[in-house]
């Protein structure tokens, strides 16, 4: 997929955002218990997640995506 | 009962403002955190790849400090101890090979040096079996509110093993709209690296007989994340990351080496490999969680592609269960394939001229990789946790055989498999 | 010179001390006072522990926010910042968030809206007796009256020396949607969170919507208003219980920032259905800011409303 392609994916969630108060697309203050559970937060399990990465960093090319913050290893 | 009208401009603007009090406050559930401001978690991960390759176990221990109104300080250190045989890059063969150990010291002795020198039975796959790492890494990360809206974060990392010592610094910012529906986040990384090779870094391409070393060498990276995060139904929340990064600097492997045969197969000598001294990665990140009644699933595909020519797919899936009584179940389930970097060869052909950049590191290779795991969590004390994970991971490389005479009926790069095991402890104080 | 202060850990005044009560229709009611109000939380579940929990949850989160944020209390940072003397306080999210709220009701109310009119209460106290304050003291207070006059610059605060701030016009309906936030992330089920007649709900009950009776002060028609309730915010402001009554005209509490006396004909009691309960408080207190026109700004809101007035009004 070239670079341009890409990009464009990555400017989808443009029309996703809007500005207009309360009416927008989303939910209401008092709608969020089902996004409120621990399960639901978008890392639920961080050392998993961090545990996971240094796995697959050091047996595969592609590395991250979700977030950084770590070093580097010498295993790749 | 009135007749309901369409709601007046000061209506329209108390609402807004109501929306906006109650928002900014569901994110600070102060009451339950009152009284536990510290989380601690130990993991210990055991990892082990089958015929006798790679085993580590690694302890992780994170301790994160709520001082309130959401600043947290987060601190982790992660000891890894790792042995076993790893393939050196060079393929089977029809006669006994000997190496040295590592790779990256000399086949003939050197004065007031240490050799060590193994041999590789014919058929076998070459691999060192006196690979032993100690890695200790550390880090230290920081976020706080900026305004009630944004969030700022930053932090840094430090890790040292015998060959191989990083550096790195990130810093982040997030902002929140829409009624916190929608979030916007931006941040950027720097790593320094400095790559110390037991023996000596040979020259990368240069003959594995002739032993030719250079000084230390050292690779930074820099990149990017941009992200958006947003919530479009009461149990579905969705996200996209866009990532960057380039790396510049020393970006070889200085214990791979490649075998290079004549027209029958027949390996007449070896050369350590050498990569391009820049790379260019880009990903597409885009991640649900919804919650499906009680279960929540969570559901990832990312898209990578680099300047080395090695495009990836991933897709991620975990479903979290709960068993009631503070129990839950997660089973896991992860596909990824990759394509080969350009400069990647099971092996040189000595009758072909020298490429540039060659590789015959299984990590550069095709291959499509599968994940099967299961979790188990329960709840202990209060807030507390402790689970177990046990997957299993298995690498399948495309390219495995070569056509030549003598190479025939050998596995040049045998699948991978590896079990994972992780045990779990959080203490929240 | 800048202080920085913050509300103390909750130390709670009791320990939780409620009473659970099984209702009919698979409801449990868990019953506390904080306030100065009766509170219960009803939950559709018939498990004891899990409402007993949740409970406990509720009355916690109300006593923090008494705590916190009562004029009565020392510690409150309302209290640190009534005694600043001038100085800048700095305030923590939570506070800043209402902070902001108070500012906006203050904007959309044409200033009507007042938290820094409680200085008044020096010179009016509304006993039910014929006891009107002098024209010149109220005078004299007045110069200490006015949001427009105080500097919130966040998470700074100052207050002119004099002047007082005061939370009690929306806090008990911000700690009623904050009680119901805490506990629908915690429930699956219908909850109704009733702070003393200010109350919210995350949904019906599967049987029906929730009974709601609203209590209709020395009136001659029946002795409750009964609504029935699904989802959102419901507030009642009332005027029955604190007035001055002189030469057959009658007094409201409610002050007008700017006069310094209060507002004329105001409803005995306005009761106000919106998404949540202090959007329903603050359309209440609008109403009754309006005084006489209380019902017809009621009406081009557009939202649910229950007026009451006295036959002789």
């Amino acid at each position: 997929m070239p670079l341009s392609r890409l990009l464009l994916l990555a400017l989808l969630p443009a029309p996703l955002l809007t500005l207009s108060g309360c009416n927008a697309l989303g939910v209401k203050p008092w709608q969020r218990e089902i996004l409120a559970r621990p399960a639901m937060a978008v890392t639920a399990a961080p050392m998993d997640a961090a545990i996971d990465d240094h796995i697959y960093f050091s047996k595969e090319a592609a590395s991250g995506g979700r977030s950084f913050g770590g070093g580097g290893c010498g295993c790749n | 009962m009135q007749l309901k009208r369409p709601p007046a401009q000061l209506h329209l603007g108390l609402m807004a403002a109501s929306c906006a009090l109650l928002s900014s406050t569901v994110r600070a559930q102060t009451v339950d955190d009152s009284g536990q401001p510290l989380q601690l978690d130990t993991d210990v991960l055991y990892y082990k790849e089958n015929a006798g390759r790679v085993q580590t176990v690694e302890p992780v221990v994170s301790l994160k400090k709520d001082f309130g109104d959401l600043r947290t300080l987060d601190g982790t250190l992660t000891l890894d101890s790792l042995s076993g045989a790893t393939p050196n890059g060079a393929i089977p063969a029809r006669r006994p090979q000997t190496f040295a150990s590592p790779s990256s010291t000399s086949l003939t002795p050197q004065p007031g040096k240490k050799t060590t020198l193994y041999t590789v039975a014919p058929g076998d796959l070459p691999q060192d079996p006196h690979f032993k790492e100690q890695r200790v890494a550390g880090d230290l990360d920081w976020s706080q509110p900026l305004g009630l809206d944004n969030t700022l974060s930053y932090g840094g990392h430090a890790s040292s093993e015998h060959d191989f010592d990083s550096v790195a610094a990130h810093a982040g910012v997030s902002h929140d709209f829409n009624e916190k529906n929608t979030t916007v986040s931006a941040g950027v990384n720097e790593e320094y690296d400095r790559i110390h090779a037991h023996g000596g870094n040979p020259l990368p391409g240069s003959d594995y007989q002739l032993y030719e070393k250079e000084s230390s060498q050292t690779k930074t990276v820099s990149g990017a994340l941009l992200g958006v995060t947003q919530v479009m139904t009461r149990n579905w929340l969705t996200g996209l990351n866009y990532t960057f990064d380039h790396s510049r600097g020393y970006l070889t492997d200085p214990y791979r080496i490649l075998s290079e045969v004549d027209a029958q197969g027949d390996a007449g000598g070896y050369l350590y490999e050498r990569r391009p001294d820049m790379r260019t990665r880009q990903s597409l990140y885009w991640f649900n969680k919804l919650a499906l009644g009680s279960p929540v699933l969570d559901l990832s595909y990312r898209r990578g592609k680099d300047s080395w020519g090695i495009a990836s797919d991933t897709v991620d899936a975990h479903l979290r269960i709960d068993l009631g009584r503070g129990m839950y179940l997660e089973p896991h389930a992860r596909w990824y394939r990759q394509t080969a970097a350009d400069f990647y060869d099971l092996y040189l052909s000595a009758a072909d001229p020298l490429p540039t950049y060659m590789s015959a590191d299984p990590r550069l290779a095709a291959f499509a990789a599968t994940t099967f795991g299961l979790k188990f969590g329960l709840s202990v004390g209060r807030n507390g946790e402790l689970s177990l994970r046990l997957e299993q991971y298995q690498q399948r490389p495309s390219e495995q055989s070569s056509p030549l005479p003598l190479l025939q009926g050998l596995d040049l790069n045998p699948d991978l498999k590896a079990t994972i095991v992780q045990l779990a402890w959080r203490v929240v104080f | 010179m800048s202080r920085s202060q913050g509300a103390p850990a909750a130390s709670l005044p009791h320990a939780p001390d409620f009473v659970l009560a099984s209702r009919e229709s698979g409801t449990i009611a868990v019953c506390f006072a904080a306030m100065a109000s009766p509170c219960e939380l009803l939950l559709e579940t018939a498990d004891t522990h899990a409402a007993a929990e949740l409970g406990q949850l509720a009355a916690r989160e109300a006593w923090r926010i008494e705590v916190k944020f009562s004029r009565y209390r020392p510690e409150s940072i309302i209290s640190v910042i009534n005694r600043s003397q001038g100085h800048a306080v700095r305030v923590d999210v939570e506070t800043a968030a209402l902070l902001d709220y108070a500012a906006s009701c203050h904007t959309l109310s044409g200033g009507r809206f007042d938290i820094t009119s409680g200085v008044l209460r020096q010179c009016w106290t509304f006993d039910g007796s014929a006891r009107l304050p002098d024209v010149a003291a109220v005078e004299a207070l007045l110069p200490l009256v006015g949001w427009e006059k105080v500097r919130w610059r966040a998470p700074h605060i100052t207050l002119p020396a004099g002047m007082e701030i005061d939370f009690g016009g929306f806090g008990k309906e911000y700690a009623v949607d904050r009680v119901l936030s805490l506990v629908t992330a915690r429930f699956a089920g219908a909850a109704l969170v009733n702070f003393g007649g200010d109350l919210a709900a995350n949904r019906a009950p599967r049987e029906a919507p929730w009974q709601v009776g609203v209590e209709r002060p020395d009136s001659e028609r029946e002795a409750r208003l009964l609504l029935e309730f699904s989802q959102g915010g419901l507030a009642t402001s009332g005027d029955s219980h604190r007035f001055l009554l002189r030469d057959g005209v009658r007094y409201s509490h409610i002050l007008d920032a700017h006069s310094g006396w209060p507002v004329a004909q105001v409803p005995r009691s306005v009761t106000v259905a919106a998404g949540s309960c202090v959007e329903a408080g603050m359309l209440a207190t609008f109403a009754m800011l309006h005084g006489g026109e209380a019902e017809s700004f009621l009406a081009g809101q557009g939202v649910r409303y229950w007026c009451l007035r006295d036959a002789n009004d």
